[in-house]
């Protein structure tokens, strides 16, 4: 008994560093996104809280834990205040059963918190609740703006969740597990899977962006047209939930991408030449890949602009769900017929597909970018008012 | 696990009675999201993480997602409070809750395993997808199979359902439709060159 009560304080202690780490690495992240944005639009960006404005997240998690928490008299109370709640506890859920290290590795713990063989498919469920959070919040706030912002990234979300669990099929058939582990201990034998599902990485990146909100997939909160859409009416403490929420599932969606495409935390194994060992250090190879994915985000934030929200439905519906579907046909064909063949094949097919995908973008455009259905009102107003 | 179970159970049962006794239709189906929640708490127990892991993004996450939704979409949150419109509704509703109700009693009561409990348990191993998919795959394709055509045909349906009439007549003679995609060319009104550049984007 004493055993198994250790181990539940062990486990707890990990969670409650999992939940810090995250927490300490958004409000940084909000800083360095800040600093980063402002660097690449050539302007200073925060520098006045503390040396290089290092103190600016104190400052503004002082501001709001201490700013009045409105509730707006239309709202449903239960709900306004489940919905923030429900956000930050999926996001921070999902991310504990990503490994860090092998087993044993972190002062002989397990460097995880939560070890499923359904790893992937448990991650996706958790996140995919996390939908909740955002929806609900919009409608409990009870007016039109969040409304409108909680519709929109409920069939946003819905629909390239779809893409998202379709583009790692390949992957998985591949692989043959939905486990992390099995999944990291298969790439440390046959190289990392970007070689071999560069298409499927392709698509899981989109989708991660759209998943997670961002740039320029940002609809549910699109300023010019629908105020902060789901976040209008959240001040304070709540709507810093929200925000928390946004950021941990963008480290998530790195440490998946990480974990699925990238060997995980495993090192490059070539640098044990150099230093023995080097590639089983636990945290520090999944820290870079996160570090660096987390950079991609922010960049493409800085550089793209938002997509109209028609454009955004044609794009996950017209060519991520139908490129991801051929993908997996495409993976399942190798596997059946591959008799003794080697992977490498398989990766130049994938990589032929994104530069068939790259070349061809001008062609493709047309896919999101025109109407499908003709809609004589609107022609007959637009033919009279120009 | 068995605590699990039952604390699982209980709460499953709690999430129905809300989901018919809320007066707002987004409490009633969060209600439903928690029993949903339950049940595959329920599969997890029970050793089933693939089926666990699908109930929750399958139903949770998608169909009820959906659900609310509409119910959003709508605005049909509100109470709806005028008179049934069929008639001793209720007193039916309640005769055949009850009638079921005793048959999962008799059936709970009656029940015999099909194979035993050890040998059954030994067969799910884990109840990963690769045991799925193979249950799934040889023993039962063909009910499979035939379900996948089910929602195939639902989904056609569905499509013929909201699709619009193709041959609405619009006022514009049908000599000038041909080229939907690129409206601004076949104009005869010259346009301002910034509303009518190649690359312009129209919903």
């Amino acid at each position: 008994m004493p055993d198994l009560i250790a181990a539940l304080l062990i486990s707890l202690l990990k969670a409650v560093l999992v939940v810090l780490g995250l927490l300490t690495t958004f409000a940084y992240m909000t800083l360095i996104e800040r600093r980063l944005l402002g660097r690449m639009q050539i302007r200073h960006g925060p520098n006045r809280v503390g040396p290089m404005g290092l103190l600016q997240p104190a400052a503004d998690a002082i501001k709001s834990i201490f700013k009045e928490d409105l509730t707006v008299t239309l709202a449903d109370k239960l709900v306004y205040t489940l919905a923030p709640i429900v956000a930050i506890g999926m996001a921070l859920t999902a991310f504990g059963g990503i490994p860090a290290g092998p087993a044993g590795s972190l002062f002989g713990e397990n460097p995880w918190v939560y070890n499923l063989d359904a790893g992937i498919l448990a991650l996706l469920a958790l996140t995919s609740m996390g939908v909740y959070g955002i929806f609900l919040g919009g409608w409990a706030s009870g007016s039109k703006y969040p409304m409108l912002g909680a519709l929109r990234s409920s069939a946003q979300m819905i629909s390239y969740e779809l893409g998202m669990g379709l583009s790692i099929l390949g992957l998985l058939m591949l692989v043959g597990t939905t486990s992390f582990h099995g999944i990291v201990g298969w790439q440390a034998q046959n190289g990392v899977l970007i070689l071999f599902q560069s298409l499927g990485f392709a698509l899981f990146l989109i989708s991660s962006f759209a998943e997670t909100n961002r740039t320029p997939f940002d609809l549910p909160e699109a300023e010019q047209e629908i105020v902060a859409g789901y976040l209008t009416e959240y001040s304070a403490i709540k709507w810093a939930l929200f925000q928390m929420a946004e950021y941990v599932n963008m480290i998530t969606a790195s440490a998946v991408m990480a974990t699925l495409f990238l060997g995980g935390w495993k090192g490059p194994q070539f640098l044990n030449a150099v230093i023995p060992g080097v590639s089983d250090w636990p945290l520090v190879w999944l820290i870079a890949k996160i570090a660096f994915f987390l950079f991609l985000f922010i960049w493409v934030r800085a550089t793209l602009p938002r997509l109209r929200y028609d454009q955004l439905m044609r794009f996950g519906w017209k060519l991520l769900l139908p490129l991801a579907l051929a993908n997996t046909v495409v993976t399942a064909a190798f596997l059946a017929f591959r008799g003794s063949g080697g992977l490498w094949f398989l990766g130049v097919l994938s990589l032929a597909g994104l530069l068939a995908l790259l070349l061809m973008s001008d062609r493709v455009r047309v896919l999101w970018n025109r109407p499908t259905v003709r809609r004589p009102e609107s022609e007959a107003v637009r033919a009279g008012g120009d | 696990m068995m605590l699990a179970f039952i604390l699982l159970g209980a709460l499953a049962i709690v999430g129905g009675v809300i989901t018919i006794a809320a007066r707002n239709a987004v409490h009633a189906s969060l209600g439903l999201v928690g029993t949903l929640l339950c049940v595959a708490g329920l599969f997890a127990t029970l050793n089933a993480s693939f089926l666990a892991a699908t109930q929750v993004i399958v139903y949770a996450g998608a169909v009820m997602v959906l659900f609310l939704f509409v119910i959003m979409l709508l605005n049909a949150n509100q109470p709806v409070t005028s008179r049934d419109p069929v008639p001793y509704v209720r007193e039916l509703a309640g005769i055949g809750g009850t009638l079921l109700a005793g048959a999962f009693v008799v059936l709970a009561f009656t029940y015999q395993d099909p194979r035993p409990l050890a040998e059954g348990a030994g067969a799910l191993r884990g109840g990963t997808a690769l045991v799925m998919g193979e249950t799934l795959l040889t023993r039962f394709l063909l009910p499979f199979e035939a379900v996948s055509i089910l929602l195939l045909v639902a989904i056609v349906g569905a499509v013929a359902l909201v699709q619009r009439p193709a041959a609405q007549p619009d006022g514009v003679p049908d000599e000038l439709e041909e080229d939907v995609g690129a409206p601004q060319e076949r104009r005869q009104v010259p346009r301002p060159a910034a509303l009518s550049s190649e690359g312009e984007v129209r919903a």
